[in-house]
């Protein structure tokens, strides 16, 4: 019972935080609250869907986030950088203008129903896990969201352009003097944000059902994970959401009455007690 | 001068059923009145303190089902069970805003959010007292404050009860913004850290101003549940309050009819653009993002200069004499957003 619970609640920690680091790294460098991210991750599951019909679920789960790197590029070029002098207020108001967009759109060209996508074969059955037998489709989503944290850690602490982006999110105006092109690595970071929302679209698709309204309950706890852990803060994500994952598992079975209110309540406290969150703001 | 202007709204108010034959538009604009109060009480928020809420449904859809209940479980009549819900709103949202108006700008939207999604999914999962998913009927009296009930579900005749309430509620709030606290909550708003410099008490103001923007949402509220006899969670669901904060977007609030306008509009393009189309809501989305980014005081700021050209004239002075200050001196607003300054 007691590893069920810690299981299952690593598999939505899981992915909650590939969702949420791309919210809380647009943050970082953009300052924009993206309101519009639980569309895209619906967005994200939805063209998954379409190329898992005419491919496979591999190619899906390749070529989807890279649709939405470009598409979250060319949010950052017609959307955040048009806007990136207005107050955080307007332009977390447009991406809210997004969100109702959006929904529609996947409204008119997928339609109002709910779908769903066949768990692959290599991954449909389940292995034995201290005991237990476990789905081997949620062992692959933790397997998931550990390594693309992984990577997404890797590639900003070794890469070049990873030291960009930690610098830009420090000082934007340092950085450009240092000749580095700060818009294309908000650009880049934002493309990134956008296909890590994606990926966790098509990661989550064979274990929820698609439909529209998919992205707003993934948007509102991707906020408590963001915000929990300190807004633009990866390394306070990564831990907020485990933590988040592990509460609402636990509390469905001890605390049911409360589990669904318990995240927002830890919000709650935070903001009060820390309003800039766990680790305060550094990407 | 001011009064004979509400007067002559009044009378339109009056008059405008009877003009009206239809049924529908009617039913139509009764809502629209209804929500354009609610749409108020987040505008004003937004107006003095320069604050988003995402939770206000918490008051709106709160107020039905505190009424609800007083009637219900207390059995207290209709009248005071209003009054009583109102008083408990400005408490509450008294208390309320004394913590959270001191989390700046965008924390305070994820706050009032989380508070908002806390109150709504507490009220899904209560069964026994507030009847969980199916909601409550409300089983009104006879009569509400001398009224015959009948007044109050007839379209016709509960458009003019809201529109009489709704400029009431304006009166009193423009009676009460224009007075040394109006300009105090626009001090704050403006520049936090200078009207503390300058002696101000920065919270009270604040949170004074959360709980007349709760009560006025809750007065919504009210109407809502009478109109319908009924209060389901959905009118708790931040999507409610999305939709408060898109009409009050839409019209603007440097007018205090700015938010009645949006609210109007709103049931207009979801009235006759949802007839053409399902995709209503993707039009306003796109609505919303062309006022903010193109006119960012709303319809009311577009149609205000065409009504007052010579107070425009004065405001547009003002405003770039306050442009120069602050250019002069660029304030430090909080942790969260100091970063942006920054880069500008």
């Amino acid at each position: 019972m007691l590893g069920i619970s810690i299981f299952n609640g690593l598999v939505y920690g899981s992915l909650l935080i590939i969702c949420a680091s791309g919210l809380a790294m647009i943050y970082g460098l953009r300052r924009v609250v993206n309101f519009a991210h639980g569309a895209l991750y619906m967005l994200g599951a939805y063209i998954g869907y379409s190329l898992s019909l005419h491919l496979n679920f591999w190619f899906a789960l390749l070529l989807a986030p890279l649709v939405m790197l470009l598409l979250g590029m060319l949010l950052d070029k017609l959307v955040f950088h048009p806007l990136q002098e207005r107050d955080p207020l307007s332009v977390l108001l447009v991406t809210f203008g997004l969100l109702l967009v959006l929904e529609d759109l996947v409204r008119a060209t997928w339609g109002r129903a709910s779908l769903s996508i066949e768990v692959p074969e290599l991954l449909a059955g389940s292995v034995d896990l201290f005991g237990n037998p476990t789905p081997l489709y949620r062992l692959a989503v933790i397997g998931l969201g550990v390594g693309s944290m992984v990577a997404l850690w890797a590639w900003l602490r070794f890469a070049r352009t990873g030291l960009y982006v930690r610098a830009a999110s420090t000082d934007p105006l340092t950085t450009a003097m240092m000749g580095v092109n700060t818009e294309r690595v908000n650009a880049l970071v934002v493309g990134i944000g956008t296909a890590l929302a994606g990926l966790a679209g098509v990661a989550a698709a064979p274990l929820l059902s698609l439909a529209p309204s998919m992205g707003a309950d993934v948007l509102v706890d991707s906020f408590v994970v963001v915000v929990i852990g300190g807004l633009g803060s990866l390394g306070g994500a990564l831990i907020s959401a485990f933590l988040l994952g592990q509460v609402q598992s636990f509390g469905t079975i001890y605390l049911p009455s409360l589990s669904a209110v318990l995240p927002f309540l830890m919000m709650i406290a935070i903001l009060i007690w820390r309003p800039s969150g766990l680790a305060g703001n550094r990407v | 001068m001011v009064h004979f202007k509400y007067l002559l709204w009044l009378a339109a108010g009056v008059l405008l059923p009877q003009l009206l034959g239809s049924a529908t538009l009617m039913s139509l604009l009764t809502q629209a009145v209804i929500y354009a109060l609610f749409a108020l009480g987040v505008g004003i928020l937004l107006r003095q303190c320069g604050l988003v809420s995402f939770g206000h449904a918490a008051f709106f859809g709160g107020a039905g089902y505190l009424v609800a209940l007083l009637m219900r479980d207390l059995e207290l009549a209709a009248g005071g069970a209003i009054l009583l819900t109102l008083l408990a709103l400005a408490l509450v949202g008294f208390l309320l805003g004394l913590v959270v108006s001191r989390i700046p700008g965008i924390a305070f939207g994820m706050l009032t959010l989380a508070i908002g999604q806390t109150v709504y999914l507490s009220a899904l999962k209560s069964r026994g007292l507030l009847g969980g998913a199916d909601g409550l009927n409300i089983h009104w009296p006879a009569g509400i404050f001398g009224l015959d009930v009948k007044l109050f579900y007839d379209p016709a005749s509960m458009f003019v009860i809201s529109w009489v309430v709704m400029l009431v509620v304006i009166y009193l709030l423009d009676r009460l913004f224009r007075t040394r606290f109006g300009s105090i909550t626009c001090a704050i708003r403006d520049n936090e850290e200078r009207a503390r410099f300058i002696g101000l008490h920065v919270t009270l103001p604040k949170a004074t101003v959360y709980a007349i923007s709760a009560v006025v949402s809750g007065l919504a509220g009210i109407l809502s549940a009478i109109y319908t006899g009924f209060i389901s969670p959905e009118t708790l669901h931040w999507s409610v309050s999305g939709m408060a904060l898109i009409m009050t977007i839409l019209g603007g609030v440097r007018a205090l009819w700015g938010p009645i306008l949006g609210a109007i509009f709103y049931f207009f393009v979801k009235e006759y653009v949802g007839e053409l189309t399902d995709y209503w809501m993707a039009m306003l989305g796109a609505v919303v993002i062309v006022i903010v980014v193109f006119a960012p005081n709303g319809i009311s700021g577009l149609i205000e200069p065409l009504l007052s050209r010579k107070q425009e004239l004065s405001r547009k002075q003002e405003l770039s004499r306050k442009k120069e200050l602050s250019r002069k001196q660029k304030p430090r607003q909080s942790v969260i957003v100091n970063r942006v300054e920054v880069r500008s």
